[in-house]
């Protein structure tokens, strides 16, 4: 049910690299998976979604200025920060 | 009856200064360091002791003493704590320590509360069995060769081992009640909306939940009420929370409480897990209450429905796992895109990458009408079903898990053998609804068996009131106890 180009396109999106291994162990692994989950298509479905469990919708704060977390510590668990940026690789 | 409340005990032990709060604090970590359960990935020696002195000099100076000041307590790993090593059982996050408090953390430590360290869990709560973390799964006091169950399975062992006297876990498919009944723990999923999630690490926001694991009701009530209250740093957080006190119902009695057995849970379960329950429903009539059976036929479309809307939730979470802005970042690369590949592919463990790719596939064009959306209508179905059921009934009573702690390294055929599992445990997250797990029996084996008390949204009162008058009961929560650990 699941190609090896789905697997190619799907870890693509994800950001994963997968080792000739790893893409047949998922092969199988997602092909299990979404069959499993393909149950749903069994059921009446046609009913009102359910966005959200939460009887709370936009919650707002009050519109004040607090205290944000200091550069430094944000930066803390960075590597490569740098003048108090994040630092990436220039994009290709 | 004299009370078997873990804080409780401890509270008048300090109290009474046959101990004080250091010497017990060392007791425990004497007791962490030379236990083979790896149910800790950190511990924090200093700051327990630090805190302790000063819950020491607050007892020498005759101030009054909160229930909650001085308990050596535990943390789930994916509990955000400032300055201490917060890993979600993942090689991602190693060495990664939070700037901030989770606001159930910021609670408690305002309780003085003694933090003991941080627990083994499933990586990114991802499991069943806490057997995907990267250094291996936490081990069930009850028989070392069973897990403790997952994902919050390091707190689940810590407290059943008595090396913690209770602990937070986290709840999205049945973490908090799955290993509390495979260790003869309480474990409470509360309400949606009614503990803050603020700096808990997000696996599947909807469903997330903090909640207690304890050796008692009465403890795990104390616990709920102080962390249940509305947090303006989380937008989920509902204020109803606010009102939610727990601990003075407990003694309530429950003559005529209308008790419903939902059919379709008993389904295909473990025969000792279905005498047990069986016995549990005769002590219910015996104290008064109503009991009959009924059908909900929408939760069978439970665990799909689950896996579909958890892990689409999941990739979009852990896309903020890139090795930029914090964690584990990969040493080799040429360019920003795999950089950020390399360093997810080598953070992550199998069960993370499964998750996620489905998660993105159900999303994905082509497949979301099918899966995705199709999944949130039924989550409404669901849903309503339940508030219909609370039309009749007060609370629900099912399993907690279909079976008792299976061996460590069990082998499945797929991942989702694997899943059928949480079973009995997913519904209530797919709604919102809060639920405990309680012990009520223990199989051939001499393994726990739990069983599930459901309640519609904010009745976490009503359910642990219940849950109370079984435990006065039985004797379920302390026959049978590891022999390890720390003596109270």
């Amino acid at each position: 049910m699941i190609t090896k180009k789905d697997i190619m396109e799907i870890s693509s999106l994800s950001k994963l690299y997968l080792s000739e291994n790893e893409i047949n162990t998922a092969i199988n692994d997602i092909s299990s998976m979404v069959k499993f989950v393909s149950q749903v298509n069994s059921v009446d479905a046609s009913f009102e979604p359910l966005e959200s469990i939460n009887e709370v919708t936009n919650s707002f704060r009050d519109d004040k200025i607090v205290n944000s977390f200091p550069r430094e510590e944000v930066l803390e668990n960075a590597q490569g920060g740098k003048e108090g940026f994040f630092c990436v690789e220039k994009a290709r | 009856m004299c009370s078997r409340s873990v804080i409780k005990k401890i509270n008048k032990l300090l109290l009474s200064k046959e101990l004080s709060c250091k010497e017990l604090t060392e007791n425990y970590l004497n007791q962490i360091s030379s236990s083979s359960l790896n149910a800790y990935i950190t511990v924090c020696k200093d700051k327990a002791l630090k805190s302790a002195e000063k819950v020491d000099e607050k007892i020498r100076s005759g101030e009054k003493l909160e229930l909650l000041e001085g308990i050596p307590m535990t943390l789930k790993d994916n509990i955000s704590t400032k300055a201490i090593e917060t890993t979600c059982g993942s090689r991602i996050l190693k060495g990664y320590k939070p700037i901030y408090n989770a606001t159930v953390w910021n609670t408690l430590k305002s309780k003085n509360s003694v933090l003991l360290g941080k627990t083994n869990m499933d990586e990114f709560a991802m499991g069943s069995s806490c057997e995907t973390s990267f250094i291996g799964g936490a081990k069930n006091p009850h028989n070392l060769n069973y897990v403790s169950g997952g994902s919050s399975g390091g707190v689940a062992s810590a407290v059943a081992g008595n090396i913690a006297a209770y602990g937070l876990g986290s709840d999205t498919g049945g973490s908090v009640r799955q290993p509390s009944s495979f260790c003869g723990l309480v474990g409470l999923k509360p309400t949606y909306g009614s503990v803050s999630r603020y700096g808990l690490v997000a696996y599947a926001s909807s469903f997330d939940q903090i909640g207690p694991i304890a050796k008692t009701v009465e403890d795990a009530a104390i616990v709920f009420d102080e962390i249940a209250k509305y947090d303006p740093l989380d937008s989920t957080s509902n204020p109803k929370a606010n009102s939610l006190k727990t601990y003075e119902s407990l003694t309530k009695s429950v003559k005529g409480l209308k008790i419903g057995i939902p059919k379709e849970y008993y389904d295909g379960i473990d025969e000792e897990v279905r005498k047990s329950l069986e016995k549990a429903l005769e002590h219910y009539k015996s104290l008064g209450c109503e009991i009959k059976e009924f059908s909900i036929p929408e939760v069978k479309a439970a665990l799909p429905v689950y896996y579909i809307l958890a892990c689409a939730e999941a990739s979009s979470n852990l896309s903020r796992f890139d090795g930029i802005r914090y964690g584990y970042k990969t040493s080799h690369y040429t360019d920003v895109n795999e950089m950020i590949s390399k360093t997810r592919s080598e953070g992550f463990g199998a069960e993370v990458k499964r998750r996620i790719l489905l998660g993105n596939y159900v999303l994905s064009s082509g497949y979301y009408d099918a899966y995705y959306k199709k999944a949130q209508n039924l989550r409404g179905l669901i849903s309503r079903a339940f508030d219909k059921a609370f039309n009749t009934f007060d609370i629900l009573l099912t399993p907690t898990s279909p079976v008792t702690a299976f061996p460590a390294n069990k082998k499945y055929s797929s991942p989702d053998e694997a899943y059928l599992c949480d079973i009995c445990t997913v519904p209530v997250n797919i709604a919102g609804l809060p639920g405990v797990s309680i012990p009520c029996g223990f199989d051939s084996n001499d393994l726990p068996i739990g069983m599930q008390l459901i309640g519609k949204k904010f009745s976490e009162a009503k359910i642990l009131n219940a849950a109370h008058q079984f435990e006065l009961v039985t004797n379920f929560n302390y026959i049978k106890t590891p022999s390890m650990g720390v003596k109270i």
